[in-house]
């Protein structure tokens, strides 16, 4: 029983890219497990592997060896076309650089993803207004990126990662772009979400502030996983 | 929002890119669409039915020698032929001698002529008048409404191959299932003015039984006058209009070659700009596949943004080619068959989507199939 309280299980995970004669070891033997319902705070030096470790947890890269279980589905056996399918249900992925698209407006990038659900043009509005209330910008639906502030951009794609619902909150350094006062909005946005709606959040971070709102950090060097 | 929104506003994402491409697409097509419907008019079109039944019979050697009149009668003996009438190119020019002011002139046969040309509907009033007066003349529905000309009114035209300016009162108007813009007189006229003229035709047009028979008749009509002074030539009314268009030249292979570099230079400037504004995205199409879009989607994106541009460019190019058709094709003539219709349309429209389609299949699939790693790294 205690296993299905896991949401995230990471078995074993190595990942090793060989370019002709060298070898770079990026993760290293990784066990993890991470509780449903949990905020997890990624640290590390650059280089350390922490991006590739999240990325491994949606479903986006392929370790060299080992296995790991996500909101209860083998990821690594899922192809191109499942792999698409499983993250729009159940992943929100967050930036650091935002990844809005600048010709879509705040709303437009919001429903994006729910384009690909069988959901009607009013039931995605309701989504959509929805999730931008609960970052707070209920009131710049109609604006372009490019017509936002670097935190209001960050609180869009916070909106749009988790317009579909999804159980976990991946951010990759989410607040490396911003203002003491945006990261801070940003922070209590995923804390709130992490409190409220029950989303277990896992953040990569540098910043031992942000750090501060996880219940959990563990730390990343050299690819191995440092012990609790 | 729906994905075909979302590929719009991704197409006008860089709108100065996205016009020029338009643009040049525009440009192509509608020089295609022009040279499509030449194409059309000059080689795929049969004519009516009594067009494919009408023969031309003329010197071997060249339009500007004559046939002997006797002629006539001995090709009238040969079976299959229904009725044969002299028809004379005058060659004169109306008020002056601008292009717009040429229209083709023939003299022949008034009585006989209907037999030859039973397609050209015309009054029976109007038909016996002109039979009745030798000054007479007819002239199809177009001319007349260029000019505004009634039956009834007296027109002069001037000399240019024989001597005589013929003074003619247009006794009807006739309608032909293309406009001809054509006048018809009497041999006689010209006859009586000119001496040399006399028993001296340009060419016989000739109205065979059936289509079957044409290939016959104009082989008996050649081979009947195999080893007279005047060797002769018979051909279609087909055949013998294209070879006036061939005097212009080799039009096949011309029409063939604007057409096909036309169409190859729009596919590799627009092959380019996709090429372009796709790698300026990769970033964006990781992102997308993060969010759940999967391969084919992504691919369709991209291709729907290029054929979309494309055919807008496209129908830029194809509406205004399509009215300047209209206009040549009212010229008349050689040029009534030049005309747009519901096929070249769509043929030329799926020239655009085509070329949409080819330029952006490439990058398309590539970025499709692009890791979702090496695209959150793609810096750009
Ligand atoms: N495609 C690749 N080929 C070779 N090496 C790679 C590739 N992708 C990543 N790496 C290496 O893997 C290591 C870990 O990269 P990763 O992005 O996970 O680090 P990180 O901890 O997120 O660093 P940062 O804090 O700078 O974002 C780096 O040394 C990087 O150079
Ligand atoms: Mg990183």
């Amino acid at each position: 029983m205690s296993e299905t309280r896991n949401i995230v299980e990471v078995r074993d995970v190595s990942k090793v890219y060989k370019r002709d004669a060298f070898e770079v070891t990026v993760l290293e033997h990784v066990t993890l497990d991470i509780l449903s319902g949990e905020f997890v705070a990624l640290m590390g030096p650059s280089g350390s592997g922490k991006t590739t470790l999240l990325n491994m947890i949606a479903a986006i890269d392929h370790p060299t060896s080992g296995e790991m279980r996500v909101n209860g589905s083998n990821v690594f056996a899922l192809d191109d076309a499942e792999a698409a399918r499983w993250r729009n249900e159940n992943i929100g992925y967050i930036f650091q650089t935002f990844n809005l698209i600048p010709v879509l407006t705040a709303f437009e990038n919001v429903e994006l993803p729910l384009l690909l659900t069988r959901l009607s043009a009013s039931e995605r509005k309701e989504h959509v207004m929805t999730a931008l209330s609960m970052v707070g910008l209920g009131d710049r639906v109609h604006h372009l990126p490019k017509q936002l502030s670097g935190g209001q951009e960050q609180r869009v794609a916070i909106a749009r990662a988790l317009v579909t619902d999804p159980n976990l909150l991946l951010a990759d350094e989410p607040t490396g772009d911003l203002d003491t006062k945006s990261a801070t909005d940003v922070l209590e946005i995923l804390k709130r979400l992490n409190e409220e709606s029950g989303k277990t959040v896992i953040m990569v971070t540098h910043d031992p502030h942000a750090a501060s709102y996880a219940h959990v950090t563990r730390h990343l060097e050299k690819g191995e996983l440092l012990p609790l | 929002m729906t994905l075909s929104l979302f590929i719009t506003k991704s197409a006008l994402r860089n709108k100065r890119r996205t016009l020029l491409t338009m643009l040049g697409v525009a440009v192509s097509l509608g020089l295609l669409t022009l040279m499509m419907s030449v194409w059309k008019g000059f080689y795929l079109d049969t004519g009516s039915a009594e067009s494919a039944q009408r023969v031309i019979t003329r010197h071997k050697v060249s339009l500007t020698n004559f046939l002997p009149s006797y002629y006539r009668e001995r090709i009238r003996t040969i079976t299959g032929v229904v009725a044969v009438v002299p028809n004379s190119w005058f060659g004169g020019t109306y008020k002056d001698d601008k292009s717009g002011n040429f229209f083709a002139q023939f003299f022949t046969d008034a009585v006989e002529w209907p037999k030859v040309y039973p397609e050209y509907r015309i009054d029976p009033d109007e038909l016996r008048a002109w039979q009745r007066d030798r000054a007479g003349a007819i002239v199809d529905d177009a001319l007349a409404t260029q000019y505004g000309w009634k039956v009834g009114q007296k027109i002069i035209l001037k000399r240019n191959i024989y001597p005589v300016d013929p003074e003619l009162t247009i006794r009807g108007i006739y309608h032909p299932p293309e406009a001809s813009k054509t006048m018809y007189f009497h041999t006689e006229y010209v006859e009586e003015a000119v001496s040399w003229a006399k028993g001296q035709p340009g060419t016989f047009s000739i109205m065979c039984a059936s289509p079957e028979a044409v290939t016959q008749v104009s082989q008996a009509v050649d081979d009947m006058f195999k080893n007279a002074p005047a060797p002769t030539k018979t051909e279609s009314e087909k055949a013998f209009t294209l070879g006036f268009i061939n005097m212009l030249g080799n039009v096949k292979v011309f029409i063939l070659g604007i057409g096909g570099a036309v169409v190859f230079a729009t596919l590799l400037v627009s092959a380019n700009t996709m090429a372009m504004a796709i790698r300026e995205r990769t970033r964006e199409v990781a992102v997308l596949k993060i969010l759940g879009f999967q391969r084919f989607t992504i691919l369709a994106l991209f291709v729907g943004e290029a054929m979309l541009q494309c055919i807008i460019g496209g129908l830029f190019g194809i509406l205004p080619a399509t009215l300047m058709t209209a206009i040549v094709s009212s010229m008349g003539g050689f040029f009534a068959g030049i005309k747009m219709t519901p096929g070249l349309f769509a043929v030329a429209v799926g020239v655009a989507a085509f070329i949409g389609f080819i330029s952006a299949i490439v990058p398309s699939y590539n970025a499709s199939k692009l890791a979702i790693v090496d695209g959150l790294r793609h810096i750009g």
